[in-house]
């Protein structure tokens, strides 16, 4: 079963959340959604649980009962403790409880949190808090399992334990959609959807994106001057400069680079804001 | 010549805990230091200590050659994960009062972000707060400039655009310790410090800190039974799109693992993260008390 | 230093809500305790009863404005008046002379109404008897008043200042929307929410009554279960406000905020401290408005009085309708924060913008 959206248009007032975004959410897989603050990420999110009712467009999902969710602000009662916790989503969900104090258990004790069974939610440390968004959104099985920068700003331990709960989801056949503003992590999804200000940006596996990347990239240890300086970014000790043309048209020389994932959601960024300033002025 | 700052075998107890154990850190003019840790490894009370904010319990901090003071806060500019602006005043006011507070010149906001000097702070976008707090932070022209988290949640081009700004700062002869959790970030920095469970365990640009480390690379298309099989085997798999990436096990031990489940095992060089986990891991798993 | 205060007053500029505090707050109290907070009565209205009922009507003279003259009455449909709680002070004639029947329930009139009589006493003619009875509340104690009026400041509090922060602290915690996305229905997660701060504020009342009852020796003549109506409808009053708070609130700060300014005048001009009847018109119609005012009316009239349902039915009345509007609107709003958020509808997708994806 596919879930996902199809044309979402969603409006709040003057500001244009999601114009026109497409998005596919096989079972079995994990489907990233990149973009920055503001990029719409939380939005097409929230229309895909039903949090949102789209202006226009179609979602597919599945019941309610069938959606595990983690939102970006908060998963989890601060003033409850971990078990606690559990158990209001445990019972909201209508689990039964040996099931769910199984899978609760074995989810705490592979992500370090077995030890922390009484402690209030509210005293974790942030990455733990997280950690235990994730099994609270997926302690029921869930057929789509959405989760919202589940590592914004989180400690590379306990980020390596939530990807081990997301592939455990996927590999128990969930649909998984993630959002996050982090690259390298979106560069461990199986499909991709980049977000720029409500617009599809790029999509396709990284290496399909990083792949069609239109035009060259260059590098450089000083920023070129004149024109191409609008088009340049700043990556490590280097300065990367883009030329647009067509996708892989200069063959990696000396100064020439195979775009990574990174480079082609810059690209696609810079082409962006260069069209728009081209048209007079911005656009939103 | 003089660090800017320097901790020499800087040990921190809090009663029973050790929470910084013997570290060795210096940060000069002009270069970009990334100090990268679990939750927990001690950074926040390395930078606290930095700042003047907490006293070793044993060793040496020096800052500008000095003992830290009210004076060399004044050298310094720090931007704190939470940014430090008031999210009900407007950029000028935020800038206003960090002038009243340091003295020296009034900063000024960036060119692009200038027609929002009159809006809350707590109405703007995350990327544009953040260059608010820097245009803060480097009002009084510090030099030693201390960024925690400097770039979290923020997209690329933005933070190349970030990024400029602090390489700028290094360029004009400032020191630059920048705290995070993200190896997007790290990569950025000219060096990195590595610490776990107090103490120093990696100090290197970051191709000498991943060394030669390697890691086993599964190719199949039934992943999920790969995931199981691996799993029951003990063995921690990482999910990076279709394939499954285990660490600090040789490829032979993997195939073995995987028994009768169809596949293909590699072998590629770690990423930072792995070796990173690596590190963290073999320090000894404290951090995940935290 | 100074850069400190400049900043705290530009954030202060634009704190809405505690500017509405620092300017509500002294307004209430100089009306309070300019016009309000009196225990002296102005006018005792009064019943004459009795054969020489005309003629005594006739030489009352102030502070006693007669309502009503009914020759024929006798001592029961005067105790009846009483108790109905129609009039506080009754004039029973006979021929030998007067008692005058006071409501103890009532006591600032009724202490009024002995202090006036003893000055009037020196003018009575002579061979006139005067009794004076207090019914109800024979030693006029003042506990006996306050504890029924604690009972309904008890639902008062729980209701809208303690609900009002449990309900704001699942939008603090942001759950609000992980609630709304849960297979939840909006009617489980409303009287779920509001459900333990009911049983909480009924246990409460219960405490404070009995302990009233044996500690203090109030008396509890009235039916419970009239009582018990009384203060459901009033809790219904209390909750929807609590509810309405902190739909209007984003954290609990402010929740307690707007709740103690609802809280602090029901208690200063409901006739819970200071009688209704010693403030001037034009502040005791505010006192008409406010919920509290009829739910004290009903705690005392049942609970010293022994009041039937049927004396007290404008209360009961007043207290049902505002309750309907109040928590109807507060479960439409509650339910509002939890529907899904609605986007602009659109009849067409729009056309791609320039600078989309290249």
């Amino acid at each position: 079963m596919t879930w996902g959206v199809r044309g979402l248009m969603v409006r709040f007032g003057e500001h244009l959340a999601l114009a026109g975004v497409s998005l596919d959410a096989p079972a079995g897989r994990v489907t990233g959604v990149v973009g920055g603050d503001g990029a719409g990420k939380t939005t097409l999110l929230r229309c895909l649980v039903g949090a949102v009712a789209p202006g226009w467009g179609e979602v597919r999902r599945p019941e309610s009962r069938r959606i595990g969710y983690l939102s970006s602000t908060s998963g989890t009662y601060p003033d409850l403790s971990v078990e606690e916790n559990l158990a209001f989503a445990a019972t909201a969900y209508g689990v039964p409880p040996v099931e769910a104090r199984a899978r609760a258990a074995e989810y705490l004790e592979r992500t370090g949190l077995a030890s922390a069974r009484d402690r209030l939610t509210g005293h974790l440390s942030g990455g733990m808090r997280q950690k235990l968004g994730v099994i609270r959104a997926m302690v029921h099985r869930p057929e789509l399992l959405v989760l919202d920068e589940p590592t914004t700003g989180i400690d590379p331990v306990s980020r390596a334990d939530l990807w081990w709960l997301i592939a455990r989801a996927a590999a128990e056949g969930a649909a998984v959609v993630l959002a996050t503003a982090y690259l390298d992590e979106a560069e461990r999804a199986s499909w991709l959807l980049a977000l720029d200000e409500g617009h599809a940006l790029a999509e396709g596996t990284p290496d399909e994106i990083a792949a069609a990347v239109p035009g060259t990239i260059r590098t450089s240890t000083e920023r070129p001057s004149g024109d191409a300086s609008r088009r340049s970014w700043r990556r490590g000790a280097r300065w990367r400069t883009w030329t647009p043309g067509a996708a892989g048209s200069v063959a990696p020389q000396a100064d020439v680079v195979r775009p990574d994932l990174h480079d082609a959601v810059t690209v696609a960024a810079l082409a962006r804001e260069l069209a728009v300033t081209a048209a007079g002025g911005g656009a939103a | 010549m003089t660090a800017l700052a320097e901790t020499v075998g800087v040990l921190r107890r809090f009663g029973p805990l050790v929470a910084v154990d013997d570290v060795h850190l210096r940060v000069d003019g002009g270069e970009v230091v990334g100090l990268l840790g679990a939750n927990g490894a001690g950074k926040t009370t390395l930078i606290r200590i930095l700042l003047g904010l907490l006293p070793p319990t044993d060793g040496l901090v020096r800052l500008f050659g000095l003992e830290p003071s009210r004076e060399t806060r004044r050298r310094i500019g720090y931007v704190p994960q939470g940014l430090g602006l008031y999210d009900d005043l407007t950029p000028d006011e935020n800038l206003a009062f960090a002038h009243a507070v340091f003295g020296g010149e009034r900063g000024t906001l960036p060119q692009a972000i200038r027609p929002l000097a009159g809006v809350l702070v707590g109405r703007l976008s995350l990327g544009v707060q953040r260059r608010v707090a820097f245009a803060q932070a480097l009002a009084h022209r510090p030099e030693l400039l201390v960024l925690d988290e400097p770039t979290s949640g923020v997209d690329p081009l933005a933070r190349a655009r970030l990024w400029e700004t602090i390489r700028e700062t290094a360029d004009d002869g400032a020191g630059v310790l920048v705290t995070t959790h993200h190896m997007d970030e790290a990569e950025e920095c000219d060096r990195l410090v590595v610490m776990a469970d107090g103490r120093v365990v990696a100090d290197g640009t970051v191709a000498e800190i991943v060394g030669d480390t390697r890691v086993a690379v599964v190719r199949t298309d039934e992943w999920e039974r790969a995931f199981a099989a691996l799993e029951t085997a003990g063995m921690s798999a990482a999910l990076v799109g279709r394939t499954l990436r285990v660490p600090r096990v040789a490829p032979a031990a993997v195939e073995g693992a995987l028994g009768d489940v169809p596949a293909r095992v590699d072998e590629a060089a770690a990423t930072l993260e792995e070796r990173f986990l690596e590190l963290t891991l073999s320090g000894g798993r404290g951090g995940a008390a935290a | 230093m100074w850069a400190m205060i400049v900043k705290e007053f530009r954030q202060l500029r634009r704190d809405r809500r505690t500017l509405a505090m620092m300017i509500v707050l002294p307004i209430l109290m100089l009306v309070v305790f300019g016009y309000a907070a009196s225990f002296d009565v102005m006018t005792i209205p009064v019943r004459v009863m009795g054969p020489a009922a005309e003629r005594l009507a006739a030489a009352l003279p102030a502070p006693f404005e007669v309502e009503e003259v009914d020759a024929a009455a006798g001592r029961e449909q005067a105790e009846m008046a009483l108790r109905d709680g129609e009039v506080p002070v009754v004039f029973l004639t006979s021929a030998s002379g007067a008692t005058v029947l006071l409501d103890g329930s009532q006591l600032f009139i009724a202490t009024s109404t002995k202090g006036a009589l003893s000055t009037l006493a020196g003018r009575a003619p002579a061979g006139l008897t005067v009794d004076v009875e207090v019914l109800f509340n024979p030693d006029l104690e003042t506990s006996a008043i306050m504890v029924p009026g604690l009972a309904a400041m008890i639902l008062l509090f729980v209701g809208t200042v303690i609900t009002s922060l449990g309900v704001v602290r699942e939008r603090q915690a942001g759950t609000l929307e992980q609630l709304a996305v849960m297979p939840l229905r909006p009617t489980d997660v409303f009287l779920g929410k509001i459900a333990p701060y009911f049983v909480v504020a009924a246990v409460d009342m219960v405490v404070v009554i009995v302990a009233g009852t044996w500690l203090f020796d109030v008396p509890f003549r009235g039916s419970v279960s009239i009582l018990a109506i009384g203060a459901l409808l009033f809790l219904f009053v209390t909750l929807g406000i609590g509810v309405l708070i902190s739909s209007v609130s984003e954290n609990q700060g402010q929740a307690i905020q707007l709740a103690l300014m609802t809280l602090l005048p029901q208690v200063m001009l409901s006739g819970l401290i200071f009688p209704l009847s010693s403030m001037p018109a034009g502040v005791r119609w505010i006192g008409y408005v406010l919920p509290l005012t009829y739910f004290v009316e009903i705690a005392r009239g049942v609970m010293l009085r022994g009041a039937p349902i049927t004396a007290l039915w404008q209360s009961y009345a007043y207290l049902a309708i505002i309750g309907a509007v109040v928590f109807g609107l507060a479960t439409l709003r509650f339910r509002r924060s939890l529907a899904p958020a609605r986007a602009r509808r659109h009849r067409a997708p729009e056309p791609e913008l320039e600078g989309s994806a290249p």
